[in-house]
């Protein structure tokens, strides 16, 4: 019995010191908790007085009383965002929706003909535990016997050799260090090769978005690269004075290679790469080559070459000396490249951007490489410089095809997509024409191109008729339109044109509270004046098709986030979105909706449709837009057929 | 689109279908549905606190009896004059003399009197309580109520006038010190309760009960004593009569002074209807009585009451002065609460020489301004209909007296906004249509923080807490018409007249959008959820990016790098990005550096070029930035031999096993297909 009730002790003591450290870490955390809200000046929480023991003594505590509190409208989850989002289009149902049981004992016709618009296929079928068991595979080669059966059960993922071969391919390249045959070997590492400049930049040329500044942006499924992209100014390219006492240009070589280059920069550049190209023939590059640089004055040119390479005779002598000395790696030869397709003949500053070699090392190797080399472009000769008076005339034109364009068959609006046709003017073909869209700066077309929008010379505030941006339902485009102040200020809120604040994000602050009408709605924090933009509705884009399959679903829950962007595209911002979402429709809103072109894009802009007060609900009417390309969809849609 | 609309919970009356059922049962069922639908439609109004006084508004000024003539002779001396005054007449103690009640008879029509009086029982039990109303403490539900019983006594029943002399009267005396304040609770008034019990004709015990209970120190609360006495005279009839008469008001004015009073009593079945209770319905199952003539038909209880300095009986007092000197203003109108009293309709037989009895006459006496304001109340979608009338200018809501049509009907209309109201002549005065305004704001009015009042913050405050800011539009001068009860008639076109909100703000609680959370006061004037670059987006766009199988590592992390970089300052045209470049340097330069992607960066920036987008110019300066942000990392220079084949080596193992999960997703050279 004495046993037992020493037992009893410690495991009592036991209890109550773990209860202790228990609590210590309670206070601890409490007390982080409350320093972090004091410096947020938020009234601390207050947690029961110490309790003695466990045992015996009384024990006193604070009770605090929990109000119940009133629970909130429905939300289904959704991601935030600010800029629109494309997604392709869903060839598998995601899930089958799920909208009480009735509906489904009832309506089961609903999911039969929703599961069709997918061609039977519904997300986590099948398939999934194909490519599970492939990753899970042994080391050991599975036996042919897996693979005839795999390819029974699944006769869409092919057959047992296929599946073999599949097998080798996704085992193998769990081999450290091993890269895909086609990925060019990373500059910056020690596996660094040799390689053309298209390939060194092939990368950075094909996922780069020139619209969104980005790489492999959300937006634009398609990137332009850059080689049709012509360079617009000519920058001086060569350093007139040596960089040092070490530079090329101090030695003959470098001096001939100055003077030989003199002529060609007084004929406007032209030709610059001539003089390389012809030395360099006799020695073979080590690197394939494939230039394209077809050059067919190349053959005129030859006996000016020669001449040329007669006197540099001696000098490359002593510098192929020193350039066995230097040895380039495979990473310094893709840069050089790299560089002389953009710094031409400027070896300094090649060298420079090297940093790992001189000048002189530079251009021996320049020398050396010479076939490859690419062409400094030429100017456009044929383009004369821009008179006032055809620009003026450009001008009036413009301002009557955006009149016409308005009263015309405005119902369409087809999305903006660059036009790239070399050598073609943009005429009925350009499928910006076709579009009745106008060429922007990202279309391939000449700057003069007949289709470009010239933008505004506008010096006040851009938001009457006066002004041609706003006249074509387009905000101010800051590269284009460089009198309004939309290029200006970046910094600040304070830009005079009030032309471009879909584009600048310049939405107003927003809060959400269960609405006075329905469920959730937004509410505006400070006042606001008429025609004041309020907020960009965004969301995924979706092509129409999309929108119909999703609508089906949406229609059924009868609550959609769907809006019409263009004929291409609809915005939903049903699982991504932003605040705007939550307005809520009235026939007599306060808000309205405009489709704009910004910058290339169409995107929508809410903005306040009369003067409105701190802490308003929104509205706007969900059936109607400015750009009048608006699609009933949802419920509406039904409401406005019957 | 049909956007949040189809979000709706129904936030409408839900007595709708309940009404519908209703239809075909028995009368009695639908009437008591339709009183409830009634009380649901009405009922529940809570007006907010007005946070102006009556008198100041325009449509009340006849409430203000002040007028700015004695400021012009006011001196500062007159202040001092004045308190002293008044101290001097409060040394008259009214608190030091008792009041003295002398019982003339209880008077019941039904009997004729003193016939058969040696058969008949030809007196009544009275007792009398002092009822005091005390101020609600916090965690009271009502106001809390003590009764203290001062004594029985035997009245006679309907005695002749004539025959008894006057010194026989059975008398009562309630003790000065009654009317003190008490330590435990304030008192708020004090009132008088009657009860007369009657019992049945063969009872003759009532008498003695009576006599021997009298002045008998009853602690236990006298309403169960009560049941528990008629519980012994079981088989015995008997009835019972009350009244309550108030002697200091809630303001601790004197109501009672010395006179003759009959009182009218009510025959109690049930409880005294309280306050929470009272409603629309008439007192006498729908009939009418003039006041009046309650006096000439019902019970009545006559006495005289006299203020007495001592014990003995000499009379102290006609003390018309208030007890407290909180609200000496006893020119303004006061407000009268008949409706809190129903069962005391009282009158004062002899006249009394105070403003305050005359005054209280005044209003039914008064022919010419005897209006008769008929409600008609429309509710259930103005499918039906109830009318109440009322013979005074009071708001049926709250009780203010309007003394004038077009006061009421103004204060109507601003302060019960819940309800439209709409002025119709009527030839014996106004009808007054009132229906349920759907259009109404039921944002609340207060502190948006109390209504969910958040756990852990809202009883903790022990400090200033910041509020949502909130305006109230106090002062306000519109264009004023002439007041015109034209204003008040129902508009033809239906055309809704520009309400205007006279609180206006955040009156309401806001939520975050990403959790739900009530939105604190602090959290309001930063926008949270106004990211550019929310983080699953900068999630979303590297593993975008690591989903590439041609795209080796280092190409891929400057990528993110300068996606990041871009996503967070919102680059939007061409000629920001030399700007963009040199910010990405400095912001970026040394993480680049240590991670060795200088070569990468710069096959960056010569893409950049590539598109036309910077000047070589910038590419230099870029690159001779990093360079010497490069030399002011002196660790870095050091062993940047090993550093480039550890940190190259990190970066292939990396990427090997971050493709591993990821293999063969997407290729770069299908996008430009």
């Amino acid at each position: 019995v004495v046993a037992d009730a020493e037992k009893l002790k410690q495991t009592e003591k036991c209890c109550t010191s773990m209860f202790n450290t228990n609590r210590q870490k309670i206070m601890e955390r409490t007390d982080i908790l409350n320093q972090e809200w004091k410096t947020r000046r938020i009234q601390p929480v207050h947690i029961m007085t110490s309790v003695s023991s466990l045992r015996g003594t009384r024990e006193v505590i604070p009770l605090k009383t929990l109000n119940a509190v009133a629970s909130v409208p429905v939300m289904y989850s959704w991601s935030p965002l600010q800029q629109n989002f494309m997604v392709e289009d869903e060839t598998v149902l995601h899930n089958i929706p799920y909208m009480g049981d009735e509906i489904l004992d009832q309506d089961g016709t609903f999911i039969e003909e929703l599961i069709k618009n997918y061609d039977g296929k519904v997300h986590g079928d099948r398939g999934e535990t194909l490519s599970r068991t492939n990753s899970d595979a042994s080391k050991k080669f599975p036996s042919d016997k897996i693979f005839e059966a795999i390819s029974s059960m699944f006769p869409d993922k092919g057959s047992t050799e296929e599946l073999k071969e599949k097998y080798k391919e996704l085992t193998e390249q769990q081999l450290p260090g091993a890269l895909p045959p086609e990925c060019t070997p990373n500059i910056d590492g020690p596996n660094a090769r040799s390689v053309q400049r298209e390939q060194s930049l092939h990368s950075f040329h094909t996922l780069f978005c020139r619209r969104c500044f980005k790489y492999d942006c959300f937006l634009h499924p398609f990137h332009a690269t850059p080689n049709t992209y012509k360079r617009k100014n000519l920058e001086n390219l060569v350093d007139s004075k040596p960089c040092g006492i070490d530079c090329y240009m101090e030695y003959p070589a470098g001096v001939v290679a100055e003077r030989a280059k003199t002529p060609s920069k007084r004929t406007v550049g032209r030709r610059r790469g001539r003089l390389p190209n012809s030395n360099s023939r006799p020695s073979t590059p080590t690197v394939s080559s494939e230039t394209k640089d077809t050059d067919s004055d190349r053959e005129g040119n030859s006996m000016f070459a020669e001449g040329n390479s007669r006197c540099q005779t001696p000098v490359k002598m002593k510098l192929s000396g020193e350039a066995e000395a230097a040895d380039w790696s495979g990473a310094e030869a893709s840069l050089f490249r790299v560089l002389i397709g953009t710094y031409y003949d400027n070896y300094c500053a090649i060298a420079r951007l090297i940093g790992t070699k001189s000048c002189r090392q530079v251009y021996e190797f320049r020398v050396k490489e010479s076939s490859i080399i690419a062409r400094a472009p030429t100017e456009d000769e044929d383009t004369p410089p821009r008179k006032k008076k055809r620009k003026h005339r450009l001008w009036a034109t413009h301002c009557r095809k955006i009149q016409l364009k308005k009263d015309g068959s405005s119902n369409h609006v087809y999305n903006y997509q660059p036009c790239d046709h070399p050598r073609q003017p943009c005429d009925s073909s350009c499928p910006c024409v076709t579009a009745q869209n106008f060429c922007e700066k990202f279309c391939q077309c000449s700057s003069e191109c007949q289709n470009r929008f010239p933008g505004c010379r506008c010096k006040a505030q851009c938001n009457t008729k006066q002004c041609p941006c706003y006249l074509a339902v387009r905000e101010c485009d800051p590269d284009l339109c460089l009198t309004c102040g939309a290029a200006d200020h970046w910094d600040s809120k304070n830009v005079s044109c009030k032309n471009c604040s879909i584009q600048r994000g310049a939405k107003k602050h927003l809060l959400l509270a269960p609405s006075d009408v329905a469920g959730w709605g937004i509410f505006i924090k400070e006042p606001v004046q008429k025609n004041e933009f309020i907020s960009e509705y965004c969301g995924e884009i979706i092509s129409q098709d999309e929108a119909d399959r999703r609508g089906k679903v949406y229609d059924k829950y009868m609550c959609s986030f769907l809006f019409n962007l263009n004929n291409d595209f609809v915005v939903d911002a049903t699982r991504k979105g932003n605040k705007i979402r939550f307005a809520n429709h009235s026939v007599n809103p306060n808000c309205y909706a405009k489709v704009m072109m910004v910058n290339g894009d169409h995107r929508i802009g809410i903005f306040a449709k009369r003067a409105i007060q701190t802490g308003e609900e929104l509205f706007f009417d969900y059936r109607y837009s400015q750009a009048d390309a608006l699609k009933y969809v949802g419920i509406e849609r039904e409401m406005e057929i019957a | 689109m049909s956007g949040a609309s189809c979000k709706a919970n129904g936030a409408v009356y839900p007595a709708s279908s309940a009404m519908m059922n209703s239809v075909k049962k028995p009368k009695m069922e639908q009437i008591q549905a339709d009183h409830e639908l009634f009380l649901q439609a009405f009922e529940s109004e809570v007006s907010p606190l007005p946070i102006f006084l009556h008198r100041t508004l325009t449509f009340m000024s006849h409430r203000n009896g002040r007028s700015n003539a004695k400021r012009k002779a006011f001196k500062v001396d007159d202040m001092l004059q004045t308190v002293e005054k008044m101290k001097g007449e409060q040394d008259s103690p009214s608190l030091s003399s008792h009041l003295q009640l002398t019982f003339t008879g209880f008077f019941h029509k039904d009997e004729k009197p003193s016939q058969n009086s040696e058969n008949e029982q030809n007196s009544v039990s009275l007792e009398v309580l002092l009822v005091k109303v005390c101020h609600k403490k916090r965690k009271d539900v009502s106001c809390p109520v003590k009764q203290v019983p001062t004594g029985k006594k035997q009245v006679p029943l309907n005695p002749d006038s004539n025959q008894t002399k006057p010194g026989s009267y059975p008398s009562l005396l309630v003790s000065s010190n009654e009317f003190e304040p008490s330590n435990s609770h304030m008192v708020k008034s004090y009132s008088l309760l009657f009860r007369v019990s009657r019992t049945g004709r063969r009872d003759t015990n009532g008498l003695v009960n009576g006599e021997a209970n009298e002045n008998i120190d009853v602690t236990d609360t006298p309403s169960r004593k009560k049941r528990s006495l008629s519980h012994r005279e079981e088989g015995e009839t008997t009835e019972t009569y009350v009244a309550q008469m108030t002697v200091f008001d809630k303001n601790r004015r004197l109501q009672l002074l010395d006179g003759e009073y009959e009182v009218s009593m009510q025959g109690m079945e049930d409880s005294p209807v309280s306050k929470k209770r009272a409603t629309w319905e008439t007192i006498l199952d729908g009939k009418r009585l003039p006041p009046f003539e309650t006096f000439s038909q019902g019970p009545t209880l006559q006495f005289t009451l006299r203020w007495t300095g001592d014990a003995s009986g000499k009379s102290t007092a006609p003390v018309a002065k208030p007890l407290a000197t909180r609200n000496s203003d006893s020119s303004s109108p006061m407000e009268t609460r008949t409706s809190n009293h129903r069962t005391a309709l009282m009158t004062v037989k002899e006249s009394v020489s105070t403003d305050i009895q005359t005054r209280k006459e005044q209003v039914p006496c008064e022919p010419r301004q005897k209006l008769r304001i008929f409600y008609q109340f429309l509710y259930n979608n103005n499918t039906r209909q109830q009318t109440e009338a009322r013979d005074d200018l009071h708001c049926p809501w709250c009780t203010l007296n309007c003394s004038k049509l077009y006061s009421l009907l103004k204060h109507l209309k601003l302060s019960h906004s819940r309800f439209i109201f709409n002025y119709v002549p009527h030839p014996k005065g106004a009808r007054i249509d009132v229906s349920i305004n759907e259009c109404y704001d039921g944002s609340y009015v207060g502190n948006p923080q109390d209504i969910h009042s958040q756990p852990g913050f809202a009883f903790s405050r022990n400090g200033p807490v910041k509020r949502t800011a909130v305006t109230h539009i106090l002062v306000c001068r519109p264009k004023r018409t002439k007041p015109s009860l034209s204003e008040f008639l129902e508009s033809d076109d239906g055309e809704l007249e520009q309400q205007r909100t006279y609180v206006s703000g955040h009156n309401r609680l806001y939520f975050h959008s990403d959790s739900c959370m009530p939105l604190r006061p602090q959290e309001m004037e930063v926008d949270s959820e106004d990211e550019r670059d929310p983080e699953w987006l900068r999630e979303k766009t590297a593993t975008q990016l690591d989903e590439f199988t041609d795209v080796n590592e280092g190409e891929k992390e400057v990528m993110k790098l300068w996606n990041l970089h871009v996503m967070k300052h919102g680059f939007i045209a061409d000629n920001q990005m030399n700007q963009a470049i040199m910010l990405f340097v400095e912001n970026r330069g040394a993480h680049i550096i240590r991670r060795n992607l200088c070569r990468n960066f710069l096959l960056h920036l010569v893409s950049m070029h590539d598109f036309n987008l910077v000047s070589t110019a910038t590419i230099d300066r870029a690159m001779a930035r990093l360079r010497q942000i490069q030399e002011e990392l002196p660790d870095i220079e050091e062993d940047q031999q090993d550093q480039t084949l550890v940190s190259a080596a990190a970066c292939n193992g990396n990427a090997v096993t971050s493709s591993g999960g990821k293999q063969g997703k997407r290729t770069k050279s299908a996008l430009t297909d």
